[in-house]
């Protein structure tokens, strides 16, 4: 491994479905020698592809969960994370852009920029990550890199200049020719291992000058060196490639590079590219949550002298135990040294440290900052800090939104429910979004989780690595209950039927929290209640708000204060209590105006102008408050809230609408009151489904 | 304070009414001011006045985002609860949400036709029918007369409430006989009422001061709050 910081590169190749990213990823691992043949994605030799660990993603052709792997080109060392394309997978996507410094943006030459390519750009403005595009396919009939690349600088907003040129296209594509050496390269031999490089051909004169040019107008203006020698016509290569990486990192610039990673044309070249115009780790500013003072931003340092803040992005079952993968922002990890978990608070011995090559690996001893490894038998949750213990850094938010979708599973046999268990424990710690449990009635198991898509994957995932098959209930809305005014309860309770009897009086009020859960108040005065009995109370309440009396949703923003009671020196007991309390609670939220409340999305449809009246109607139609719409070319993204129970279905809705030119992302955004007439019939609903069982 | 006096109390009524205090229904009315002056700043408390008087606002924004546009509303709004010490500011908040819409185009892509087309869609799938439009950033030097004449018809058509905010040159001292100043001193007769946010005083604050208007309040001046920009009587 390279120990030099400013030769490691961590980047993402990022991309839409089958616009041949694994195929890609394929090429780089083998001409940087990490593999030893070439298979295929969908490979008929039964190997497939070897980014795409996953069943799931073999069978799909789709790349879900972000493996990282290490190669080598030229002297740099190249950690490759694989960015899932779906926007669905909120949690997973954000990790990953997290830990990459730069990205390679791969577009297909014939399908160009298509709605995911747009999600995934934004999300990579939002992590300020530098991307280089590569245009791929231009092997296919219909490839037209110029049109991709008018598209970028249009529907993407990005200033994407053609650093390179095919020579011929579709299945006449022999090479490339680079603007910045003004060489043309051939890749030849049955793997294009070898390179051949040449003058640029005659007939390509006009067109090379033409681009050159216009390159050179782009670049220029990131330097005053390169625009001085542009006019006295003596530019050399290397300040070219300076300026390019200036206005690359600076995100001015979006260098645009061409080939067939299929036909193994431009391979190469896109790796000397990354290693010449993407970060190294030193060039990102990185930000870590500093939990002492009240998860503040710190910028890390990324020296290996500094205390070790690492993040944990990824854990994977391996055949010999629990991999997390790691990425140290400073410090360095060392074989043998104790590391603290600031979850956790937790201390962890570094057993093993090894580097991934997607699932094969090597042992090293240490890791330095910016690096990003595998540890092996550390126990810990996915996107959880690793530190030396001086400093108590967080890489990610302690916050995670809860729930807001639910559904029950069954496994289909004995067989089936062993694996399930074992599959939802690994999914729990991988993802701190994706919960579990058992209902108490019912004796189901219900996952829930941030969206319909989120679920479905866990679904599939545990037929397909665990072989837990399991049949799945229709999705529920994780409602909830508050109320909205203050009431007053006074309630006694009192059973003598034979044996000990049972007393307890409890009084006091109920009134709305606007923020947090719940919290009790005890303003007893003069031991009317015994100090022993107030817990009792406080628990009976607790019971009472698992399950609010309107649809029996949890219940939520809602202070309790005890001011008066009585208790008798035998009968009452701490049961006693807290059924009283359970009874004051019941006779109290009933007058406090109890509500429906509805997780609400955030959501963002994206498609073409001609459709955003349709878009905004579906919307409407939905319960939907449109926020508002931004206009770019001839694209329109609307923005809107809508009710989660209203979104089930949509994408097919959405599809029908716009002639699949349409596609939406959504995510949680808050909870809000369901109307009047709406929540009467949820709670019909309810009880209705209650009383079938 | 309730939101029905600050609704009374507000003198940006005074956009709403003619000098009688009569409300005015439809009106097309231009602010100005030279570059960081806080015009959008003066919009966004036009279209929150009027989303309090019942209405509701589509805000146009050409070259601005989305974000952005909302952070205003966002800022502004939490400057009024703050500044006026409203009780109900979270209902207020909710009926802002529910009664704007905001659109953002892009420079040089914002025209007539383009307008009509979204306002359209807008009524025809009932999503929205706005009694108040904002539009922030057009541009007055590309914009020929007769741009500005089908916009006016648009606009009467639909019988909106209309502001739009023009930018000022320095260099530039051209102006109209009503002493409406360029790029807007040959359209100012399709205008009911202009306004210019000017310095104003020896300590130079900023005012509002109504140039023109067809209801009879040319000449009127309104201050700035200095800090948060809240529209006060001067």
């Amino acid at each position: 491994m390279s120990n030099d910081i400013e030769k490691v590169r961590n980047i993402g190749i990022s991309a839409h479905i089958d616009s041949g990213k694994t195929t890609l990823t394929e090429r780089i691992l083998y001409y940087t020698q990490r593999i030893h043949a070439i298979h295929e994605v969908r490979g008929k030799d039964g190997v497939g592809a070897k980014m795409d660990s996953m069943e799931l993603e073999k069978e799909r052709g789709i790349t879900i969960a972000s493996a990282a792997t290490y190669c080598t080109w030229k002297d740099h060392a190249i950690n490759i994370i694989d960015t899932p394309g779906h926007v669905d997978f909120t949690i997973e996507v954000e990790r990953a852009l997290r830990v990459l410094d730069g990205a390679v943006l791969i577009l297909c030459s014939v399908g160009g920029v298509q709605s995911q390519s747009i999600t995934v750009n934004r999300q990579m403005t939002r992590y300020n990550v530098p991307r280089i595009a590569f245009i791929n396919k231009c092997d296919r009939t219909g490839a037209n890199p110029a049109r991709v690349t008018a598209q970028l600088r249009d529907k993407l907003a990005l200033n994407a200049v053609p650093i390179q040129l095919p020579i011929g296209l579709e299945a006449d594509m022999l090479g490339i020719i680079d603007l910045v050496t003004m060489k043309a390269v051939y890749f030849e031999g049955d793997n294009g291992d070898d390179i051949r490089i040449e003058e640029i051909p005659a007939d390509y004169k006009d067109a090379v000058d033409e681009a050159r040019e216009v390159m050179l107008d782009a670049v220029s203006m990131f330097s005053d060196e390169l625009m001085e020698a542009v006019l006295e016509g003596t530019p050399t290569p290397e300040m070219i490639g300076e300026a390019i990486r200036k206005a690359t990192l600076s995100l001015e610039l979006t260098p645009v590079l061409v080939g067939s990673a299929y036909k193994n044309k431009g391979v190469q070249t896109l790796l000397d590219a990354v290693n010449a115009y993407l970060p190294c780790p030193t060039e990102v500013n990185n930000f870590a949550l500093d939990l002492k003072n009240n998860e503040a931003e710190v910028k890390v340092s990324n020296d290996p002298k500094d205390p070790l803040v690492a993040l944990a992005f990824k854990l994977e079952d391996g055949r010999y135990g629990q991999l997390t993968y790691v990425r140290t922002y400073q410090g360095t990890l060392k074989k043998g040294d104790t590391i603290y978990n600031s979850r956790t608070g937790k201390k962890v011995k570094v057993g093993r440290l090894v580097r991934m090559h997607s699932d094969e690996m090597e042992d090293i001893d240490t890791s330095g900052s910016g690096d990003i490894v595998a540890l092996f038998g550390v126990d810990c949750a996915s996107g959880d800090t690793f530190t030396s213990g001086d400093v108590s850094y967080s890489m990610s938010s302690m916050h995670i939104p809860a729930p807001v979708i639910s559904l029950a599973i069954v496994p289909i046999d004995n067989k089936a429910q062993g694996n399930m268990s074992k599959a939802l424990n690994r999914f729990t710690k991988e993802d701190p979004t994706f919960k579990t449990y058992v209902d108490d009635e019912t004796s189901e198991t219900i996952i829930s989780g941030m969206g319909e898509l989120h679920l479905d994957v866990y679904v599939e995932r545990m037929k397909r690595e665990y072989g837990a098959e399991v049949t799945v209930g229709a999705p529920q809305v994780a409602y909830r209950e508050t109320i909205t005014q203050r009431a007053e309860f006074d309630y006694t309770h009192k059973k003598q039927t034979g044996g000990s009897g049972q007393f307890g009086r409890v009084s006091g009020f109920v009134e709305p929290m606007e923020d947090g859960v719940y919290e009790f108040v005890d303003a007893i005065v003069g031991g009317v209640i015994p100090r022993e009995f107030i817990s009792s109370c406080d628990k009976g309440f607790q019971k009472s708000l698992v399950k609010g009396s309107l649809a029996e949703a949890p219940v939520t923003g809602v202070r309790v204060t005890i001011n008066d009671g009585s208790f008798h020196a035998v009968d009452s007991s701490d049961v006693a209590f807290q059924l009283a309390a359970i009874g004051a609670f019941r006779q109290g939220y009933l007058k406090a105006s109890p509500v429906l409340m509805e997780p609400i999305m955030k959501v963002s449809v994206e498609g073409p102008t001609e459709f955003q009246g349709a878009i905004m109607g579906s919307l409407n139609q939905r319960r939907g408050m449109i926020l508002g719409t931004s206009e770019e070319a001839n694209y329109t993204v609307v923005d809107a809230e809508v009710p989660l129970s209203e979104m089930f279905g949509y994408s097919t809705v959405l599809r029908s609408l716009t002639q699949g030119k349409a596609e939406f992302t959504m995510e949680f955004a808050t909870y809000r009151q369901v109307p009047k007439n709406v929540a009467e019939e949820i709670i019909q609903a309810r009880l209705k489904a209650k009383k079938n069982k | 304070m309730k939101k029905k006096d600050l609704v009374e109390k507000n003198p940006l009524k005074m956009f709403v009414q003619d000098k009688d205090g009569n409300p005015v229904n439809q009106r097309m009315s231009l602010l100005m001011s030279r570059a960081g002056l806080g015009k959008t700043a003066i919009l966004v408390q036009i279209a929150l006045d009027s989303i309090l008087r019942g209405n509701k606002v589509l805000h146009v924004s050409v070259g601005q985002s989305l974000d952005k546009t909302r952070a205003w509303y966002d800022d502004i709004l939490h400057d009024i609860v703050g500044a006026m010490g409203l009780e109900d500011g979270a209902e207020v908040k909710e009926q802002v949400m529910r009664n704007r819409l905001i659109m953002t185009f892009k420079e040089a892509e914002f025209n007539r036709p383009k307008l009509e087309e979204r306002l359209n869609d807008l009524v025809y799938q009932n999503v929205f029918r706005p009694d108040c439009l904002i539009v922030d950033g057009f541009d007055f030097e590309q914009t020929e007369r007769q741009g500005l004449v089908e916009m006016r018809e648009l606009v009467d058509a639909m019988e909106l409430q209309v502001w739009f905010s023009a930018l000022l040159h320095r260099e530039d001292h051209r102006e109209s006989s009503s002493g409406v100043p360029a790029p807007c001193h040959e359209v100012d007769d399709l205008f009911d009422t202009v306004v210019l946010i000017q310095p104003q005083g020896e300590k130079p604050n900023l005012c509002l001061k109504v140039v023109k208007d067809n209801g009879g309040q040319a000449g009127k001046i309104l201050a700035l709050d200095p800090v948060t920009y809240l529209v006060k009587e001067a």
